[in-house]
């Protein structure tokens, strides 16, 4: 992880820019460090004399709304009055215990914790204020922050009570209030940094600014690997500091550290841009430069033709292969994919004074601190990261390769720098979602069901940007959607194959569900067709016996199982949502798929047609079951966002490679779905409080590029199988 | 090169190249942050401001053209559109909310010039402005929900005259 500075040109410092006139209005915008408060019974509750509460958000936020929802739970069982709740970002700190904002895990891991957080701070204030007043603390009630005994008709707002409950000790069992009595959780609540983003005051990873920060751009090497071998001096201009060299991340290790490339530092990005942009540089080869991804693709197909590594087996799939019946197979395909969150990684640091100090929209503050740590051979408390809002991340900035790079460059410059992506380098140097292929063959009887069902998946792992030896997919990439489909068959074969790409990939919202929910939905559907059956009857029909299926779980609890009837249960809310069964005009079908993953269960249908050679969605359906959830609206606005990440990656998401370099670079050749193409949508949320907090961020994306396949073999009569979606 | 600017009513300098556009004039000198950078390419949105009162992409609009006129960004957007920041904010309407500084402006420029915009007005409207989280749907509600409201109090506002 070391970086050469093989060229250091220091030009004239950047002229001034300076403002007159009025004062513009002055920004407060660092994100919190550790709070401070007259009553801090744990981590999550800080309750000033003042009555302000302020809340600790561990988790990072990146539009799941999970600041707001930690705050709800936490003031549901404080009993707090939400005009008084603030909300401050914790640093990555191991006391918070897990920070790592990926998986759909967040409620899940701190559901319970934050109730016993605010309950306890409760239960401080009223035996506070039972000591003060010198009644039994059964007789003191707590109320929309305030303390009462209605005796002797005392009350005392939480905030008079801070000083005294801070005297007291954390009581280590509390009660929790019941599902009954909940005034935030389970409602919905508006999101606590709505009114700072409508006013232009949402602070994200580009907008901090440090005294005498420098901004950075760079300008990495093509292809993954690749260092600079010449880089010729750029003309001085005001405001250029200088460039730096940075080398390549050794191709073994973990691929979190700085791609080779030229920095160009100045005093504005401006200044970095242009002369990042006439930068005349060569660059050193590296064995990625062969790397394409349509050899790629065709590497997995072939990979198909014979058996994979077997992960599970049962029955005799060749003997039923060998017997009478209809047979079926087909093959799918889905590219690489960005994650292209609307914000392009930025990373403020300084490194000083054998500290460093980071500002970024990290989703992982904790794993930063580490590798930051290291990489600086610092002291873990000497490292302090500070998260932002996130301006979107998908799985992105769950990777701190744009950290490493502002702390590489603060080392070297001995002063503050940004470090500020641009849209290309995002769409270049991406970890990108890997392609994939899968294989699917089956006999089928005359109700359209498999007898015999052999299945295999191939793609790069995501494991192999961890470490250079590894090749095959790992368990856990295999349990989303492979290994643990919700179907029994009695032969039934499942097998994978693995290939290492020149590319770095990465887990993006929802992972290997998105491909492996694809070819699946598809081929049931494929499989309902040939019976001439109902796609939604056959599909319920296909579904394993029982209540519970075992599934191997991603993240604790363990023994978390998938539950068939819930499955069962979202596909009949779905199929009424959307009216199934109501005719549609001439010309538009209906498409249906389901999926079980971050422990939650999806359906989805949509409405397409063909309009003018292009598919067009005209409605979705969404039912989701998420078990305990805290806030509905919430889920809804992940399940709505989930729709638009699902047709974007349908209709027009790929990212090819061709002698090791990305051939996309920004929106005009990577499209997002826009407003003129995003269907209404309409979101079932199963009321499911008390069972098990379940994911929402991602589950709701894979069912939604299958569902447009069969929508549109529905609407046209032909079959869909490699994403995007093209028209022959 | 020096520029004198208006900018949310207040006139302020800058010395940067003529070619700086003002999306990094606002965000890297005058500390007017929620002007987002999405694609410095005009193609996403998340710059929008209005210039003269029309709408721009400030990655694509030079600091050398605007000097001798009124640009107004996102953080002045709620002392003229307050119900709408107010509809957006009781939605939910943002998610991650980097493109939001541009969608509010977006929608508000629609409903300056159309009162009552139809679905195929705000999809004209709107886009140019893209949201990767995926918020349209909550966007489009939004504004046909303060265009009513508009038009609610406009109809009181007659009758009382
Ligand atoms: S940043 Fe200006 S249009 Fe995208
Ligand atoms: S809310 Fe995240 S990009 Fe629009």
């Amino acid at each position: 992880m070391n970086i050469a500075n093989v060229s250091r040109r220091n030009f004239l410092k950047g002229s001034g820019v300076f403002v007159i006139g009025a004062a513009l209005p002055a920004r407060a915008n660092l994100p919190d460090g550790s709070v401070t408060a007259a009553f801090e019974p744990n981590l999550f509750v800080a309750l000033d004399t003042d009555g302000t509460l302020t809340v600790t958000s561990h988790r990072s936020e990146m539009g799941q709304g999970i600041r707001t929802a930690i705050a709800q739970v936490v003031a549901d069982e404080l009993d707090a009055d939400w005009s008084r709740v603030k909300l401050a970002q914790a640093p990555g700190d191991a006391k918070y215990g897990d920070q790592n904002t990926d998986g759909s895990r967040s409620i899940l891991m701190n559901y319970d914790r934050l109730r016993d957080a605010g309950a306890a701070a409760r239960l401080m204030l009223r035996q506070a204020a039972a000591a003060k007043w010198g009644v039994p603390l059964d007789e003191v009630s707590a109320e929309n922050h305030k303390v009462a005994h209605a005796g002797s008709g005392q009350s005392a707002d939480y905030g008079e009570l801070a000083a005294d409950a801070a005297t007291l000790p954390v009581p280590e069992k509390v009660s929790r209030k019941s599902e009954a009595e909940h005034r935030f959780i389970g409602k919905p609540v508006v999101h606590v940094d709505n009114g700072d983003i409508a006013r232009g005051k949402g602070n994200y990873g580009a907008d901090v600014k440090l005294p005498n920060m420098a901004t950075a751009v760079i300008v990495r090497c093509p292809w993954l690997g690749g260092g600079v071998a010449k880089v010729a001096d750029p003309a001085p201009r005001p405001g250029l500091i200088g460039l730096e060299v940075i080398d390549p991340a050794p191709p073994a290790g973990p691929m979190f550290a700085p791609w080779g490339g030229v920095a160009v530092l100045a005093e504005d990005t401006w200044t970095a841009l242009s002369v990042a942009r006439e930068l005349d540089i060569e660059w050193t080869a590296s064995p990625n430069q062969s790397f394409g991804s349509e050899p790629l693709t065709a590497e997995l197909k072939a990979m198909l033709e014979s058996p994979g590594q077997t992960l599970f087996d049962i029955g005799n799939v060749d003997a039923a292969f060998d017997s009478d019946g209809q047979e079926l197979s087909a093959v799918y395909e889905t590219p690489f994919l960005g994650h292209m969150p609307m914000e392009p990684p930025a990373a403020v640091a300084s490194v000083e004074d054998g500290k460093c100090q980071v500002f970024a929209s990290v989703q992982d503050p904790q794993s930063t601190r580490g590798l930051v740590s290291q990489y600086l051979s610092m002291p873990l408390e000497n490292v302090d990261i500070r998260v932002t809002l996130l301006g979107g991340a998908f799985g992105r900035k769950s990777k701190p390769d744009f950290v490493l790079e502002a702390v590489e460059l603060s080392k070297r410059l001995k002063r503050p720098v940004r470090v500020q992506w641009t849209r290309e380098d995002d769409v270049r140097h991406d970890y990108y979602h890997a392609a994939s292929a899968q294989f699917h063959r089956a006999m089928v009887d005359e109700k359209g069901h498999p007898t015999a069902w052999l299945q295999r998946t191939a793609f790069p792992s995501i494991t192999t940007v961890f470490s250079g030896q590894a090749l095959m997919p790992a368990e856990w990439e295999l349990e989303m959607g492979f290994t643990n489909l919700p179907y029994r068959v009695s032969n039934q074969r499942m097998e994978s194959a693995g290939i290492r790409p020149g590319v770095r990939v990465g887990w993006m919202r929802s992972v290997c569900n998105i491909f492996h929910s694809f070819s699946a939905n598809v081929f049931a559907d494929e499989m309902a067709a040939l019976g001439g059956r109902d796609a939604i009857e056959h599909r319920l029909e296909m579904l394993a016996e029982g209540g519970e299926m075992e599934v191997p779980g991603m993240q604790p609890p363990p023994g978390h199982a998938m539950d068939i009837g819930r499955l069962r249960h979202v596909i009949e809310k779905v199929r009424e949502l959307s009216e199934w069964d109501r005719e549609r005009p001439e010309g538009t079908g209906l498409g249906f798929a389901v999926h079980h993953s971050f422990r939650s269960y999806v359906a989805v249908v949509l409405e397409a047609r063909m309009e003018a050679g292009r598919p067009k969605v005209t409605n979705s359906y969404v039912a989701l079951d998420c078990g305990t959830h805290v806030n509905p609206d919430t889920c809804a606005a992940q399940m709505e966002g989930a729709v638009v990440f699902g047709l974007s990656l349908a209709l027009d998401g790929e990212i090819t490679m061709k002698d090791g370099i990305v051939e996309q670079s920004n929106f005009h050749d990577y499209p997002m779905l826009r407003m003129n193409e995003a269907p209404p949508t309409k979101v079932h949320v199963v009321p499911s409080q008390g069972r098990l907090p379940a994911g929402v961020g991602e589950p709701g994306v894979p069912p939604v590029a299958p569902a447009l396949s069969n929508a549109l073999f529905a609407a046209t009569g032909t079959r869909y199988r490699s994403l995007p979606i093209r028209m022959a | 090169m020096r520029y004198e600017l208006s900018v949310n009513g207040q006139t302020v300098a800058v010395d940067v190249a003529p070619d700086t556009p003002m999306l990094w004039v606002l965000r890297d000198h005058l500390d007017l942050t929620g002007t987002k950078y999405g694609c410095g390419g005009g193609y996403c949105g998340a710059c929008t401001i209005y210039v003269d009162g029309n709408i721009a992409r400030s990655c694509q609009t030079p600091v050398s053209t605007v000097a001798d006129k009124a640009i107004s960004t996102i953080e002045a957007l709620h002392e003229n559109h307050p119900k709408l920041v107010e509809v957006w904010e009781a939605n939910n309407v943002p998610q991650c909310g980097y493109c939001h500084s541009g969608q509010l402006m977006a929608a508000a420029a629609l409903l300056d010039r159309n009162d009552s915009p139809t679905d195929a007005d705000i999809n004209a409207a709107m886009t140019g402005n893209i949201c990767r989280c995926g918020t349209y749907t909550r966007i489009r509600a939004a504004i046909h929900e303060v265009a009513a409201y508009d038009a609610t109090a406009t109809g009181s506002e007659e009758d009382a005259a």
